[in-house]
């Protein structure tokens, strides 16, 4: 999940206990204490270690065991899969993200479909990942904003949001990108009012509606013209 | 003069610029120029870390449960069958928590939210109030354990009406000069109309969020906050703890509009659970709780009476101006924020008075006050205007004041004939017809409206550090943070102006309560009050190295007098040599790394406007016009915003690309203020009835009008040296009054009352 | 959310022989169970059984797969092509992610939006506690139902689709243990009466197959319109489903469904009967639209819905036949 080991000095590596999930060998994550920035970035936490250590329990759609409340589980994000072992049934695909797997790019806004926070890609498409359940997720391919880019190798549309400033809090932007990369293989149509109806699904309070049509329309005319 | 900017065409800045580089050289060119924020890559890529996005190795997760009544006393909470759901670590409420202190009343530097903390007695003030906190290993498990809290209620009926009228309470007069109802009286011409706004929630869409951790008697909160400071002062008043065992985090924020200034009951449940368990605990709300339980913009109901002359010359101007609040604060809207400097008249007088509702504690919400003051009197002005027969645009010029006629006080700077000017160009007003339904576009009928804009200029008390590293970086250091709209990339401008750095070696270090106090997000003061700190820790800092420099063996500059030694592009050289050569002088960082030092600081500070001798006596504002093209159409009730231009006068702009994202935003804000945003609460249980995104609406980019900004660039140095005032709220005010009035020449209706509603329009 | 066991289908006698709560696309669903609203025992993935097909019918007609995504549907070309109320229905509901996953026989399920059927602290819902009451007679009631109320109920049917549909004059086709039967959509839904919690004429563990479209009317013209607050991403305040065919300025044949202003889908049977035979005229539309109204019954906050559903259908027409 990232490609350096070696620990800043203000990181420390602490052992790793996913709630719900079977603890994999050797997790650790490492924890900024302040605040940094650079023109690079860094990230503050990152999974040191795929988590899941082992998938040779999975069945065929992943999902098929089911005991009380609990499911067996095995989601594949970003090309990797992670073996969540006996999942609670309740976990959406959301929270499996963010709080099991702790791949918070993909926020929370609203749990209930109405903001777009959360959208990932399933098989390709985007959906609402609070309104997915993880186990529905099973066997399926599971794209996030962490699967598109890194910020020393951005995806064009990435690329496209920082260059147009389509974004302000940079909260609902992770939902905004995956929509955003999607509507590129969606059958709507060229102007300004079908993007913007296209992407309507994901609200940004700050507004930053114009430059997100701006750097949508930038990616699009480049595919167009690739 | 000025520069626009349409969609995200290049921003660049020209004309009065100039004036600054006397003021603050900036010979990289890098102050002003619409550079990408650095945050850029952080932010596309989920990089970027949130309150909520942090976890900690056998963390807890908690959920509050919400009274659901508006009023009354708690009868009896069983938690019997939430203690018996599986992974329920514990349930906390008012009979078994440990005790909350109230925060010191009035203490600057300590502010909460909601005095009451949660828990301190049995009565219920408003729905969704928390009664208890479910925590357990997962969401999931909290989440359902939650649900089967079970509270019974002596329910009573709460007061939550949006009519704030008739009010028997006492009026507080905000201003006053001249007679102003003998006046108005005798006036020509008069307008006496009440406007209302209503309860708006701010709704961020990142929730608010705190991860409390313990460490002994340590306690450090990962915090969704416009304050870390703040928020640290006020957890240890809250926690009983001393300031130093506080730390309070937050890398980034999702942004708050207001409603996470300072912090609400939740941030110390948090704690309180984290302590008792002795496990950190994530505590991220619902957005449901967002409606009741971390402040509104309260509704307001303020009477406007403006009388003028027959040609349009203001005679009298009063303002009595209600607002909600709730039973345990007394928040003040502060409606008369821009009446009494906005217009020149004689005679004015500002009243205004609180009441009290069953509500949560409102909080400032962008442009407290001005915004939903300025939707009123500049509703007043444009039925004045129709009244006057005379344009809306000429009304406001021939009123414009040339002193804060409240005070007496010269403006720092004040352009608004200009924006008013400027604005009427760009949108095309002069080929406005006033007749009401008079223009037509496509089979749409186009209603035309205008409206002037308003905000104050402040600077507030800020320390930053400044290092220069042997490594070759220099750092800034602030405990302020970055809402969401580029104080980062603010504070890496200054350093790259001062250091001649590349944005790639310099580190911009804020949201940790931990590091030299900076200024809370708020009120459009946060470029303002950091930029002269962290010039001058830069100044110290560079200073520093160049003595060192000086009397440093071993380097080429060994000897020199300091005086004459500069630092450009990263090297240090003399004064002599042709800056920016690969030969003149040495790298800074050689210069340390010769003196054996790992690197030199130096700590750079700004005062308040009010105490600062050069400011205190002038009225510095920013101010703006916005100007609003509607499409209606009758036949199905249809009525959408299409064009919107907006003029800022706000000083110098340093980041002129963020800046108009900034104020487009603003727009799309006041778009949703106008015609959609709402929040509804039961007249019998006082629930905020719409409290959730599908049925509170916010604009979504398909409501987002074409926006054309114009920044007017004038640097007010009377408030920093770099001129620049702020533009967090102006780009909101003005908006809703303006699109009211396209509504009005589109339709004939003038509503009053925002939003505007559809079954308002359909008597036309 | 309540707990709850989870199992796969694979074939639709294996899902109607678990005896759960079926979960198609979840939209309606997971949002309800996190509301405590629904609080299955048992949830039935069904997403893997094979109705996920729009196919031509050899009699004209279409014929359309329970599983298949309103995304797809709405961007499928016959539909498009012959069906353009149905895609025009669809794109205007919900957002791209949401039609992305809703499936069609999910979305014919779809639950009211009635804030007080959403939060169960309001124990007065009849709907959720049969006998109970009504919360939101007294309450909040900008958007409830103005058509098919009852003095128990007047919650509005939420979906665009099936008003389509109803204009459409779909069959929807289910199975259950007791075998296989189909129902047109117009018997589909139930006036909430004395009864608002029986919604449908399923049976229990009934489950929707597919539903299919009659051969489109030749030469006739489609229209859906919506009128809503925000320009997207909001459920209707009126929306008009209009199929018409028009000659010599006359209208010969129509059909017309209203969404957002009925407690079902709401086929206006008094306005097609005032158009048919009638010149196709601002007059005569407008009649239709007094006549489909004539029952209306508003609350005290929606009064408007009532002229908002005529100009909306006026407007539909008026489109439907240009």
């Amino acid at each position: 999940m990232t490609e350096e080991t070696v620990l800043r000095e203000d990181q420390q590596e602490i052992e790793l206990e996913p709630v719900g999930a079977v603890k994999a060998e050797g997790q650790s994550v490492r924890v900024t204490r302040r605040t940094f920035l650079s023109g690079l970035g860094a990230t503050g936490l990152m999974v040191t270690a795929p988590l899941a250590a082992s998938a040779s329990a999975t069945t065929a759609n992943g999902a098929a065991a089911a005991t009380a409340g609990k499911t067996h589980v095995v989601l594949k994000v970003n090309g990797e899969e992670h073996d969540l072992g006996m999942l609670d049934s309740r976990a959406t695909l959301l929270d499996t993200l963010r709080e099991r797997l702790y791949l918070t790019g993909t926020k929370k806004g609203c749990d209930h479909g109405q903001c777009g926070a959360c959208t990932v890609h399933v098989d390709g498409r985007r959906v609402n990942s609070c309104l997915t359940l993880a186990a529905m997720a099973a066997g399926k391919d599971v794209t996030t904003i962490e699967g598109l880019g890194i910020p020393t190798r951005m995806h064009p549309m990435q690329a496209a949001f920082v260059e147009h400033d389509a974004y302000q809090c940079g909260y609902c932007t992770s939902g905004q990108i995956m929509s955003a990369v999607a509507l590129m293989k969606e059958p709507i149509g060229e102007s300004d009012g079908e993007i913007k109806e296209a992407m309507a699904g994901n609200i940004c309070r700050c507004g930053a509606y114009p430059n997100i049509l701006a750097a949508v329309k930038q990616v699009r005319g480049q595919m167009k013209n690739s | 003069m000025t520069v626009s900017t349409t969609g995200t065409a290049p921003e660049t800045m020209t004309g009065a610029t100039a004036e600054a580089a006397g003021a603050a050289a900036s010979q990289h060119g890098i102050i002003g120029r619409p550079v990408a924020r650095i945050d850029g890559p952080l932010k596309t890529t989920g990089t970027a870390e949130y309150a909520g996005d942090f976890h900690l190795p056998w963390m807890a997760f908690a959920v509050p449960v919400q009274a659901t009544v508006g009023k009354g006393t708690i009868r009896s909470l069983d938690v019997t069958a939430a203690e018996a759901v599986p992974g329920v670590l514990a349930v906390l409420h008012r009979g078994n928590m440990e005790r909350l202190y109230r925060a010191v009343p009035n203490d600057p530097n300590a502010t909460v939210s909601e005095t009451r903390p949660a828990f301190e007695d049995d009565r219920i003030y408003y729905w969704g109030q928390y009664v208890a906190l479910v925590v357990a290993e997962s969401l999931e498990q909290a989440t359902a354990a939650a649900a089967v809290v079970k509270a019974e209620y002596a329910a009573e009926t709460p007061e939550v009406s949006r009519e704030l009228e008739p009010f028997a309470g006492k009026w507080n007069t905000v201003s006053t000069r001249g007679t102003v109802d003998a006046a108005f009286a005798a006036a020509a011409v008069k307008v006496d109309q009440t406007y209302g706004t209503p309860a708006e929630t701010h709704n961020p869409i990142e929730l608010h969020a705190t991860v409390a951790v313990w460490d002994g008697d340590r306690v450090t909160f990962y915090e969704s906050t416009q304050g870390v400071v703040n928020h640290r002062n006020a957890m240890a008043q809250i926690l009983g703890v001393p300031r130093e065992n506080v730390t309070v985090v937050t890398k980034f924020l999702g942004s708050g509009f207001g409603g996470k200034l300072f912090p609400w009951p939740h941030c110390a449940l948090a704690a309180v659970a984290s302590r008792k368990l002795q496990r950190p605990v994530k505590l991220v709300v619902t957005r449901t709780m967002m409606f009741s339980n971390v402040g509104h913009r309260p509704v307001t109901e303020q009477r406007f009476r403006i009388g003028a002359s027959a040609d349009g010359k203001l005679v009298a101007l009063r303002q009595d101006a209600l607002n909600h609040t709730s039973l345990v604060d007394s928040f003040d809207e502060g409606c008369g924020e821009a009446t009494g400097y906005l217009y020149s008249v004689p005679n004015l007088t500002v009243a205004s008075a609180l009441v009290g509702r069953n509500v949560g504690s409102p909080m400032a919400m962008r442009g407290p006050g001005a915004v939903p003051g300025l939707f009123a009197m500049e509703s007043a002005m444009d039925e004045l205007a129709v009244a006057l027969k005379m344009d809306p645009v000429e009304l406001r010029l021939k009123n414009d004041a040339t002193v804060d006629e409240s005070n007496g006080r010269k403006f720092s700077s004040r352009h608004l004939r200009e924006c008013l000017e400027t604005g009427s160009a760009k949108f095309g007003w002069k080929q406005r017809t006033p007749q009401v339904g008079s223009m037509r576009r496509d089979g749409k009928v186009l209603g035309w409206g205008m409206a002037a804009a308003s905000w104050g200029a402040y600077r507030f008390a800020c320390a930053t550090t400044v290092d220069l590293n042997a490594d070759g970086k220099a750092r800034v250091r602030c405990a302020t943070q970055d809402v969401g709209t580029g104080l980062y990339t603010i504070f890496a401008q200054v350093l790259a102006e001062k250091t001649g750095l590349p944005f790639e070696r310099i580190e911009v270090l804020l949201g940790d309560s931990s590091m030299p106090e900076g200024p809370l997000s708020g009120g459009s003061w946060s470029t303002a009050t950091v930029l002269p700190a962290v010039a001058e820790a830069a100044d110290g800092a560079i200073a520093s190295l160049l003595s060192i420099a000086a009397s440093t063996p071993g380097t080429p500059l060994a000897g020199a007098d300091a005086k004459t030694l500069r630092m450009t592009e990263g090297r240090v050289h003399r004064a002599t040599e042709s800056a920016g050569l690969p030969s003149a002088g040495v790298p800074f960082e050689a210069v340390l790394q010769a003196a054996r030092l790992n690197g030199v600081s130096a700590d750079g500070r700004s005062g308040s406007v009010f105490e600062d001798p050069k400011a205190r006596d002038l009225s510095m504002h920013s101010f703006g016009a916005q100007f609003a093209e509607v499409e209606w159409e009758p036949e199905i009730a249809r009525l959408r915003v299409s064009r919107v231009v907006t003029v800022i006068d706000a000083g110098r702009i340093i980041n002129p690309r963020a800046g108009a994202n900034q104020i487009r935003g603003a727009v799309v804000m006041g778009v949703g203020m106008a015609l959609l945003e709402e929040t509804v609460y039961d007249r019998r249980n006082g629930q905020p009835i719409n409290g959730n995104l599908a049925d509170y609406l916010m604009a979504t980019s398909a409501d987002a009008p074409e926006i054309d900004v114009t920044f007017l660039d004038y640097p007010d140095f009377a408030l920093n040296s770099y001129g620049a005032r702020g533009i967090g709220e102006i780009g909101l005010a003005g908006v809703a009054p303006a699109i009211a009035s396209a509504v009005y020449h589109a339709t004939g209706v003038r509503v009053r009352k925002l939003p505007i509603r559809i079954e308002d329009l359909m008597q036309a | 959310m309540q707990s709850f066991s989870f199992s796969k289908a694979q074939t639709v006698d294996e899902a109607t022989g678990l005896g759960g709560r079926y979960i198609g696309g979840g939209t309606t669903l997971v949002d309800l169970m996190k509301l405590d609203v629904e609080t299955p025992k048992t949830l039935v993935d069904v997403t893997g059984l094979p109705l996920a097909a729009v196919e031509k019918l050899p009699d004209g007609g279409l014929r359309i797969g329970a599983l298949v995504r309103n995304s797809d549907l709405a961007f499928d070309p016959t539909v498009k092509a012959e069906y353009a109320v149905l895609s025009e229905a669809l794109l205007s509901g919900a957002s791209a992610q949401l039609r992305n996953m809703a499936t069609t026989g999910g979305n014919l399920l779809q639950r009211t939006r009635c804030p007080y059927f959403r939060d169960t602290s309001y124990t007065n819902c009849n709907k959720r506690n049969p006998g109970s009451g009504c919360a939101a007679m007294d309450g909040h009631n900008r958007m409830m139902a103005i058509l098919g109320t009852s003095e128990d109920c007047i919650a509005t049917h939420p979906s665009d689709m099936a008003v389509a549909m109803t204009a459409l004059e779909a069959t929807v086709h289910v199975q259950g243990a007791k075998g296989k039967r189909e129902i047109a959509i117009g018997e589909f839904y139930k006036l909430p009466g004395t009864t608002p919690n029986v919604e449908n004429a399923l049976e229990p563990g009934e489950l929707i197959t597919h539903v299919t479209l009659p051969t489109p009317r030749r030469g006739s013209k489609q229209v859906y319109l919506k009128l809503r607050d925000r320009a997207s991403y909001e459920f209707a305040l009126a929306s008009a489903a209009v199929v018409a065919e028009t000659s010599g300025g006359h209208v010969r044949y129509v059909r017309v469904a209203l969404g957002g202003v009925g407690t079902r889908p709401w086929r206006a049977h008094e306005a097609e009967a005032a158009l048919v035979g009638k010149p196709a005229t601002a007059e005569h539309f407008r009649a239709a639209a007094e006549a489909a109204l004539k029952g209306a019954k508003p609350q005290t906050e929606n009064g408007f819905k009532v002229e908002l559903a005529k100009r909306c259908m006026t407007r539909a027409l008026t489109m439907a036949t240009a």
